[in-house]
C-alpha cells in the first residue's frame, strides 16, 4: 500500500492544500489534554449550556470532516443524519421509553441505518453530483418530518421531549449534559483518530487521491466509501441525539438544508482533512454564529463573503495555516543549526 | 527553429524532466526515443504549453514561449498531436477540419484538399462521424488537422502506436512527404521509422537526455539504436 | 386530467429553460453553478422593477430583464468560475453557493422579503374541443419547443456550437488547434444564464415571487440534468417535460408531494443508471 501514496510522509501537503496530521505521531495523549482544556476554558466565558452546544456542533463537524476531509466528498445534505438521529431519539423518548441512553443508541442506529440505505446510491457519484444528491435526500427527509409524518412529529411545531433520569445521568442538569457531551466528544475524537490512522483510514485516503489506481489494485473501493459514509452518518446521528437531549425539543429545523453551510464553513475555516481543524472550525463557527447576528443584520452575506475569501485565499484553513507556520519555524531552526 | 534550454518539469510533486535541452533546426525532423515513462510525452506537452516547466527556457523562432497557452502557440505555428489519438468524435471529419480551419482562418476546402492529397481514401469519410474511424484513419485525420494553416513545427507523439503494419507504411509515406515542408519533433518507438526519416535523434532516459545522435550512419544501424531504448 | 397534463407541460417548459444552462455548464466545465438560479431569481426581480418603471409593459420589461442579467452572469463567470473550474469542483460549488447567499441577501435588501404578485399578462383563453386553456401557458410551451429546435440548429450547424461540441469531446485538442475555448465556454455560460432568466420571466406571472424562489428550482433543475444526462440537450428536453409531468400528476393526488416525487424519481434513476462524473 505504501507504493500508492506518492508521498506517505506525515505532514505532506496534497495538491488541494489539504493537510495530513503532522503532529499526530508525536503528540498522542497531549492533544486530548489540550482539547479538554480548551473546552473547559470556554465555560467561564460563555455558559455551560453554550459550550455544550459548541461541543455538539464539533461532533457534527468531525463527522463532516470524515466525509469531506478524508474521503474528499463534499456533501450538501449531511445534516439529514443529524436530524435523523435527533428525531429517532426524540420520538423514542416521547412514545416508547424515557431512557436517554437507549434513546442515544437508537438515534445513532437510525442514522447508521439511513446511511446504509442511502449510501450505495450516493457514494457512486463525486463532486457536485454528490453534493447535490445529498442535498436532495436532505430535502426529502425535511419534507417527511414536516408533512407526512406530522402526526408523530408534530410537524413545524416540533416535539417537546423530556427524558427520565437514569442513575446520575440527569439530562435536565446543564453540568451533567456538559460532561456527557464532553465524554462523547473525546470518545468520538479518539475513535476517529484511530480509524483514520488505521490501514482502513490509509485506504480511504488513497481512494481520495486516486480511486482508479486503488481499484486496479483489486480493492473494492465502493465498500470502503460506503463504510466511511455510514460512519459519518452515525457520528452525525450521535450529534443529533445529543441535540435533542440538550434542548429537550426537536423540530424540522434540526434538518434544515440551509444549516449545512455552517458545517461546511466550519471545516473550511478550520482546515479539512485532519480532525483538529474540524474542532477548531466548529468552535469558530459557533462563536461567529452566536455573536454576529446580534451586530450584523445580513449575516448570511457575511458568511457568503467569508466563504469566497476562504476559497480564494485561505484554503488550508486555520489549522493548515498554523501547520505552515510550524514547518516554517522548524526549517528556520534547522537552517540556524547548520 | 526550436531551442529548449535546461527545462525542468514536474507533475505535482514528481519531477519528470531534469535539465532537458535540445535543438531542432529549420526543416529538420527530430525524433525522441526512449523507454515508457522516460518523459517523452511530458516533453512534448511542455513545448505546446499543456504543461509548464518551472525552470529553463524554450525558444521558438527566437521567441520565449514558456508560459504561453496552447492556443497562442498553435496560432504561432506549433501543432501538437497527442498519443491518445483523440478526435472530435461526435463531429464529422469535415467538421473536425472546419474547426481547425476556423481557428487559422483558412478556407476549409484547402484543408480538405490537403488531406485528400496525401490520403485520397479520406474523401469517402468526409461526412462520417470521426468517432467511427479506425485508428489509422484517426491518426491521418489528426495530422491533417494539424497541418491546417501551414504550421512551422509539428509535435507528434507516437504516431504509429497501436496501428497495423500496412497503416504504418501509409503514415511513413505521409511523413516522408512532410519532411521538406515542416520541422518536426516526433516521439517514436518504431525504430524503422526513425531510421528512415530522422535528421537527429534524442534519447531520453528517466527524464534526461542521455544522448543526441546526428550521425546518419549511427541512425541507420537499428541495433545500435536499440541499445539506447 | 387534461389540465394536469397542460400544467405538467408548462412546468416542464420552465424546467427546460433553466436546466439547459446547468446542463451545458456542467458538460463543458464540469461544474454545477449554484448561482445559476440566482440569475433566474434576479431576472424575475428585474422584471418587477422594469414593470414598475415602464408602467406594466410586460414584453419590454421581460426583454430588458433578460438582457440585464448578462453582465451579472459574465462577471460571475469571469471572476469566479473561470478561476476555479480547472482546479476543483468542490471549491467552485462552494464559491457559487457563497455568491448565491450574497445575492439572495442583496435581493432581500433591495426588493424586500415580501412576495410580489404578478398576474397572467394575457388573460385570454383558447377553446379547444370543450377545454379552455390559458393562452399564456400554451405560449410558454410553444417557446420551449421553438427553443429546442433553435438549440439543435445552433449546436449542429453554427461554428460556435461545433466548437462547444468538440470541446465536450476533447478540450485540449480544441485548444491545440488555436481556439480559445474559455471564451466559448463563457458564451455558453452566459447563454445558459439568459435562458434561465427567460424561464424566470415567463414563469413569474404564474408563480410566487420571493427571494428564495431559486433554491427549490435549483434542485428540480438538477434532477432534470441528472435524469436527462449532463451535456445532453435532447435528454434535458425530454427529462424536463417528463419530470414536469411527474410533478403535475403527483400534485393532483398528493398536493405537497410534488417536489419530493421528483427526487424519488431521480434516486431511482440513479440506482439503475449510476452516474460517472
Amino acid at each position: 500500500m505504501n507504493s500508492i501514496l506518492a508521498d506517505g510522509s506525515p505532514g505532506k501537503r496534497s495538491s488541494d492544500g489539504e493537510r495530513y496530521p503532522a503532529l499526530s505521531d508525536r503528540h498522542g495523549w497531549v492533544s486530548y489534554v489540550f482539547i479538554a482544556a480548551g473546552f473547559l476554558a470556554l465555560v467561564p466565558i460563555l455558559s455551560t449550556h453554550r459550550v455544550t452546544d459548541f461541543m455538539i456542533f464539533c461532533i457534527f463537524a468531525l463527522s463532516f470532516d470524515v466525509l469531506y476531509g478524508f474521503m474528499g466528498r463534499l456533501s450538501f445534505g449531511h445534516i439529514l443524519y443529524l436530524g435523523t438521529g435527533a428525531y429517532a431519539a426524540g420520538l423514542f423518548i416521547r412514545y416508547v421509553d424515557k431512557n436517554p441512553v437507549a434513546a442515544v443508541l437508537l438515534g445513532v442506529a437510525a442514522a447508521v441505518a439511513t446511511g446504509m440505505i442511502i449510501g450505495p446510491i450516493v457514494v457512486r457519484t463525486t463532486g457536485a453530483c454528490f453534493a447535490l444528491i445529498n442535498l436532495a435526500f436532505n430535502q426529502i427527509g425535511f419534507f417527511l418530518v414536516l408533512s407526512p409524518l406530522r402526526e408523530f412529529t408534530n410537524g413545524e411545531d416540533g416535539l417537546g421531549v423530556h427524558a427520565a433520569q437514569i442513575g446520575f445521568f440527569n439530562t435536565s442538569s446543564p453540568s451533567v449534559m456538559f460532561w456527557f457531551v464532553f465524554a462523547c466528544l473525546l470518545a468520538v475524537f479518539y475513535l476517529l483518530r484511530q480509524l483514520t490512522r488505521s490501514p482502513y483510514g490509509l485506504m480511504v485516503r488513497c481512494i481520495n487521491e486516486n480511486e482508479s489506481r486503488v481499484r486496479f489494485l483489486g480493492y473494492n473501493t465502493f465498500f470502503y466509501k460506503w463504510v466511511t459514509f455510514v460512519i459519518a452518518s452515525g457520528v452525525a446521528g450521535l450529534a443529533g441525539t445529543l441535540t435533542t437531549l440538550n434542548y429537550k425539543y426537536v423540530n424540522p429545523n434540526v434538518m434544515d438544508v440551509h444549516s449545512n453551510v455552517g458545517v461546511i464553513f466550519a471545516c473550511l475555516i478550520g482546515g479539512a482533512g485532519n480532525l483538529y481543524g474540524a474542532l477548531l472550525g466548529g468552535v469558530i463557527y459557533m462563536i461567529i454564529s452566536n455573536t454576529l447576528p446580534r451586530y450584523i443584520q445580513s449575516w448570511e452575506m457575511f458568511l457568503g463573503i467569508s466563504l469566497l475569501l476562504i476559497v480564494f485565499k485561505f484554503r488550508q484553513g486555520v489549522w493548515g495555516y498554523l501547520g505552515d507556520l510550524w514547518s516554517y519555524y522548524q526549517r528556520k531552526r534547522e537552517q540556524g543549526k547548520s | 527553429m526550436l531551442k529548449i534550454d535546461n527545462i525542468n518539469v514536474s507533475y505535482g510533486h514528481a519531477k519528470v524532466l531534469h535539465d532537458v535541452s535540445l535543438e531542432i533546426r529549420h526543416g529538420e525532423m527530430g525524433f525522441i526515443i526512449g523507454r515508457n515513462g522516460a518523459g517523452k510525452t511530458t516533453l512534448l506537452k511542455s513545448i505546446i504549453g499543456l504543461l509548464t516547466p518551472w525552470s529553463g527556457s524554450i525558444l521558438f523562432q527566437g521567441q520565449a514561449v514558456v508560459g504561453l497557452s496552447p492556443e497562442r502557440l498553435s496560432l504561432a505555428g506549433i501543432r501538437y498531436v497527442g498519443q491518445e489519438k483523440k478526435v472530435f468524435a461526435s463531429l464529422t471529419v469535415r467538421e473536425n477540419l472546419e474547426i481547425a480551419a476556423y481557428a487559422c482562418q483558412e478556407p476549409v476546402e484547402k484543408a480538405i484538399d490537403r488531406i485528400t492529397g496525401f490520403y485520397p481514401k479520406m474523401k469517402k469519410f468526409l461526412d462520417t462521424k470521426a468517432g467511427l474511424l479506425s485508428g489509422g484513419q484517426r491518426q491521418i485525420l489528426l495530422v491533417g488537422r494539424a497541418l491546417v494553416g501551414t504550421p512551422k513545427l509539428l509535435l507528434i507523439d507516437e504516431p504509429t502506436q497501436g496501428l497495423a503494419a500496412i497503416v504504418i507504411e501509409d503514415i511513413n509515406d505521409i511523413m516522408s512527404d512532410l519532411k521538406q515542408q515542416v520541422s518536426a519533433l516526433i516521439v517514436e518507438q518504431n525504430l524503422a521509422m526513425v531510421n528512415r526519416l530522422a535528421d537527429r535523434v534524442f534519447v531520453l532516459k528517466e527524464g534526461k537526455i542521455v544522448s543526441e545522435i546526428d550521425d546518419k550512419s549511427m541512425m541507420s544501424d537499428t541495433r545500435k539504436l536499440e541499445e539506447y531504448v | 386530467m387534461i389540465y394536469t397534463i397542460m400544467y405538467g407541460f408548462t412546468i416542464g417548459a420552465i424546467l427546460y429553460f433553466i436546466s439547459i444552462g446547468l446542463s451545458l455548464t456542467f458538460g463543458t466545465m464540469r461544474v454545477i453553478n449554484f448561482a445559476h438560479t440566482l440569475i433566474y431569481t434576479l431576472g424575475v426581480y428585474f422584471l418587477v422593477t422594469f414593470m414598475a418603471a415602464l408602467n406594466g409593459h410586460i414584453v419590454l420589461s421581460g426583454v430588458l430583464a433578460v438582457l440585464c442579467v448578462i453582465p451579472v452572469s459574465y462577471l460571475i463567470e469571469r471572476f469566479v468560475i473561470r478561476k476555479l473550474y480547472g482546479q476543483s469542483v468542490d471549491y467552485t460549488f462552494i464559491a457559487t453557493f457563497a455568491i448565491s447567499l450574497i445575492g439572495v441577501d442583496l435581493i432581500k435588501r433591495i426588493w424586500g422579503v415580501n412576495p410580489y404578485p404578478l398576474s397572467d399578462p394575457i388573460g385570454t383563453y383558447l377553446t379547444f374541443f370543450d377545454f379552455t386553456f390559458p393562452v399564456y401557458r400554451v405560449l410558454i410551451i410553444g417557446i420551449a419547443i421553438v427553443l429546442f429546435f433553435a438549440l439543435e440548429w445552433f449546436f449542429r450547424r453554427s461554428i460556435i456550437g461545433k466548437i462547444v461540441a468538440a470541446s465536450l469531446d476533447d478540450e485540449d485538442g480544441v485548444r491545440c488547434l488555436g481556439v480559445n475555448v474559455k471564451r466559448y465556454f463563457s458564451i455558453v455560460f452566459v447563454l445558459g444564464s439568459v435562458l434561465a432568466a427567460l424561464g424566470g420571466v415567463l414563469y413569474a406571472p404564474i408563480s410566487s415571487i420571493q427571494p428564495y424562489m431559486g433554491h427549490s428550482i435549483l434542485l428540480l433543475a438538477f434532477a432534470v440534468v441528472i435524469v436527462g444526462g449532463m451535456g445532453n440537450l435532447r435528454g434535458t428536453f425530454v427529462a424536463a417535460f417528463a419530470l414536469g409531468m411527474v410533478m403535475s400528476v403527483t400534485a393532483r393526488y398528493w398536493s405537497q408531494g410534488a417536489e419530493v416525487m421528483v427526487f424519488i424519481v431521480m434516486g431511482v434513476v440513479l440506482i439503475f443508471k449510476p452516474l460517472d462524473l
